[in-house]
């Protein structure tokens, strides 16, 4: 038997997004890498092995002219796995309601690979995804990167975590003020929390930070002791105190660490764009990385938002103005943040938008005025640097992991549709025929 | 009097006509044709060779009762006091000033059937309307239209969480038989007092079973929610029992039953099918259904369930079904004239035809594609909504 160790994709109109728009494309995968992608002029094509051969290492040549590639598309704000998307209850895992600092949570321990939502992502042509607590709590919990085929949560990983999950707006509020009858009660008690959780942060890490110094102090020290007192026993333990005295650990506070070092970002839901300007307000104070998620009618103050080079995760698309915040919803949010130098990533907030319906959510923020190029960005490259992981996927060039969907034709018209999916040179998803 | 001309004319009732017209006098359509005499005194609108349909029908929304963009203050969806609120009636809490409808009419929606939610076994009746107005008894095409009904999760979720009957399948079942039941002797003691002239006879006037009386008498139907495969039987067989007519909304497994539901004489909507799945029973929701439905001859249209899928996405969705393998010009009445069927106001809107109101809408490009603009909607011969190209 033939090991079809690299697969040929030729013939192809390939959008690799970093780089021009490729016709009659050649891309070469190997060992689930992009290996090499170009003209048909330019990259040349392997020789295939004649059958009956050696059974060893062979080529297959796929062509597919006529055809489209695009990279996998990169959903930076995804519930796929958490939700329970046709389970009811059982499966809901999106909220750990009951305390408004629930930091300590991370989506990666309910993250279900069987979910249908799964299944749906793959149909949509999303390959990577950030799955996210949701945002009934104003400090949510933390989010993970990862693809979206496989069996073991922990082998799909790309990164984890990559945010830590923030909320502004009428969810916490409903869900304390209105439901537990407790802080936050409202938009000033939100900010507040989310405030004093970040004082408590600095606190914990200063302590932390005192007691290593501490502890290295008592550690020179008692070296220099044991120096002076060579060949005396040791009676007092070793150690010292030092390390003891620093705070009781406390994994809420450490993932908030984690923000603060700038290590991960501070992802804050925000619709309405006064509670965009409290998030941009807050984060800056605590000089923390953010990224505004939603931002919804961030259009309102996409100059303000553009000057900083925010990132904001726009979606979900394709909904209905089910509350007050979602008022001023505008179609033309996307064209617009990208405008004013947002850097605009489409998200499904899966199941608000169920993962499928990724492509006509891009195709109506294309409608109203976004470029195709722009789009195709928003879809894949940005949410890929994003979410720091721009290094494996978002972009289809050499050294990149093979992640990407063929479509019959060109975007944005509903007659081209995604034909397969593709996840480190393994197909995931084939159209079936009704 | 207004005409269109130099339209791709798309009537759904006929064949496209290349560069056709549309005469409109008095808000009626008065003529289609290719080479028509426009009057010298009717404005002109060039269609300049874009598609020109009939004005697009939600067959199943509840805009102006679940308002955009309110929340709490604006729902009045579900009448959650009782699992039978047959007396409730959507004309009496619909606001015609929702913002909904502006976008509705941004998408060439010109008709909707707005009916109760499905929180209860026996929600009120629906009623059709025009998307354009203040007045909601003046945009009213037909009321009512039908009689809200429920199987399924919502209103055993509803009842069920406060320890009420119904909690169960078979108390949603036990609800409405034993309503439909009431009803029918209700019917049987009135036309008993009223044929012996003798209102001494009359039963005590109740307020449900009175609101029931037109679906028992077969002039209106029941419009019954119901998803799963043994939600749809289970409606089929109450209303086979009474003998009521009935329509089944959302049906999202009925391609489970295609051959039950060929034989039902009954007419199916299906949807809002790019809906997330909130429950287990949409958990199947799938472009499978419409296009099996479709291909077995069953009537049916496409919904939205607006705002649970927004209304300007109902041409997406029959879209999407086409290229899930739904016949063209079927997808297009699905969303047009099967809509109309469906309602019940065929006989005024739906199609292009001479008689019918000029509900009319001038795409940039195809209709079903998800990124053509509504340029003109026309409602009752008036423009309603025109874009403006920047």
């Amino acid at each position: 038997m033939k090991n079809i160790s690299t697969k040929v994709f030729k013939g192809a109109t390939i959008y690799p997004v970093d780089g021009p728009k490729i016709e009659d494309g050649v891309m070469i995968v190997e060992g689930g890498k992009i290996k090499a992608i170009g003209s048909a002029k330019d990259v040349e094509i392997p020789a295939v092995e004649a059958p009956g051969g050696n059974g060893g290492e062979a080529v297959e040549v796929i062509d597919i002219s006529g055809k489209v590639i695009l990279p996998g598309f990169v959903d930076a704000h995804s519930h796929v796995g958490v939700w329970g998307d046709g389970e009811g209850s059982a499966g809901y895992d999106g909220n750990e309601m009951g305390n408004p600092i629930a930091a300590k949570v991370s989506a990666l321990d309910a993250t279900n690979p069987e979910q249908v939502s799964f299944a749906g992502a793959r149909e949509g042509g999303i390959t990577s995804l950030q799955i996210i607590p949701g945002s009934g709590n104003p400090v949510g919990g933390l989010a993970f990167a990862c693809k979206t085929a496989g069996t073991i949560i922990d082998d799909m990983v790309i990164k984890n975590p990559t945010g830590l999950k923030g909320a502004l707006g009428e969810n916490p509020k409903r869900a304390y003020g209105q439901f537990f009858k407790k802080a936050p009660m409202t938009r000033m008690g939100t900010a507040g929390v989310i405030r004093d959780y970040f004082y408590q942060v600095k606190e914990y890490m200063a302590q932390k930070e005192a007691a290593e110094v501490k502890a290295a102090a008592d550690a020179d020290e008692k070296a220099n002791d044991a120096q002076a007192r060579a060949g005396e026993t040791e009676a007092n333990g070793n150690g010292g105190n030092g390390a003891a005295s620093g705070p009781d650990y406390n994994p809420g506070l450490e993932a908030g660490a984690l923000v603060m070092k700038g290590e991960i970002p501070f992802r804050v839901h925000a619709h309405r764009y006064d509670d965009i300007i409290t998030a941009v307000r807050i984060c800056e104070e605590f000089d923390i990385p953010f990224s505004i998620e939603h931002c919804t009618t961030g259009f309102k103050v996409a100059q303000f938002l553009g000057e900083r080079g925010v990132f904001a995760h726009v979606g979900p698309g394709l909904f209905s103005r089910g509350k007050q915040e979602l008022a001023d919803a505008d179609e033309r949010n996307p064209a617009l943040l990208d405008a004013a130098g947002v850097k605009v990533c489409l998200i499904t907030d899966h199941p608000f938008l169920d993962s499928r319906y990724l492509l006509p959510y891009a195709a109506v923020a294309h409608k109203h005025g976004m470029p195709l190029d722009r789009v195709l960005r928003a879809l894949t490259l940005n949410p890929a640097e994003s979410l720091g992981i721009d290094d494996r996927v978002g972009s289809l060039a050499p050294g990149k992991d093979a992640d990407f969907v063929i479509m019959s034709g060109e975007p944005f018209t509903y007659t081209s549709v995604i034909l397969s999916t593709h996840i480190e040179g393994e197909e995931v998803y084939t159209r079936p025929t009704i | 009097m207004l005409a269109i001309v130099n339209g791709k004319v798309m009537p759904v009732s006929g064949e496209p006509i290349e560069g056709g017209a549309i005469l409109i006098r008095d808000g009626k359509i008065a003529a289609v044709g290719k080479d028509l005499k426009i009057p010298s005194e009717a404005r002109v609108i060039d269609a300049d060779g874009r598609p020109v349909t009939p004005g697009i029908i939600e067959a199943h929304v509840h805009i102006g009762l679940g308002e955009a963009g309110i929340g709490w203050a604006g729902a009045d969806v579900n009448e959650s006091s009782d699992p039978v609120t047959a007396y409730a009636r959507a004309i009496d809490g619909l606001n015609p000033l929702d913002t909904a409808f502006d976008e509705f009419r941004a998408a060439g929606i010109t008709c909707a059937n707005v009916v109760p939610g499905s929180g209860n076994i026996i929600g009120g009746t629906g009623l059709a309307i025009k998307c354009q107005g203040t007045i909601v008894d003046d945009m009213v095409v037909k009321n009512p239209t039908g009689m809200k009904a429920a199987l399924g999760e919502n209103p055993k979720g509803s009842y069920g969480r406060r320890n009420k009957l119904p909690s169960t399948r078979m108390g949603s079942a036990a609800v409405m038989r034993e309503t439909l039941f009431k009803a029918r002797e209700y019917l049987k003691k009135k036309e008993k007092a009223e044929g012996e002239d003798d209102v001494s006879k009359l039963p005590k006037h109740d307020k449900n079973l009175e609101a029931l009386l037109p679906v028992l008498r077969g002039e209106i139907p029941l419009h019954i929610h119901c998803h799963r495969a043994d939600d749809i039987t289970t409606a089929v067989r109450l209303c086979r029992e009474f003998e009521v007519p009935f329509v089944l909304e959302h049906v999202t497994e009925a391609n489970h039953i295609i051959d039950l539901l060929k034989g039902a004489d009954t007419h199916l909507a299906i949807g809002p099918t790019m809906h997330y799945g909130s429950k287990v029973e949409n958990r199947e929701r799938d472009f499978r259904t419409p296009v099996e439905v479709a291909r077995a001859g069953i009537p049916f249209c496409l919904i939205t369930d607006h705002p649970v899928l927004h209304g300007k996405y109902l041409t997406m969705s029959a879209g999407l079904a086409v290229t899930w393998g739904m016949d063209y010009d079927l997808a297009l009445r699905s969303v047009t004239l099967s809509a109309a069927e469906h309602v019940g106001i065929a006989d005024r809107v739906g199609s292009l035809e001479v008689g019918k109101d000029a509900d009319i809408v001038i795409w940039s490009g195809d209709p079903l594609d998800y990124i053509t603009f509504a340029d003109y909607t026309i409602i009752d011969g008036e423009v309603a909504y025109q874009r403006e190209v920047e």
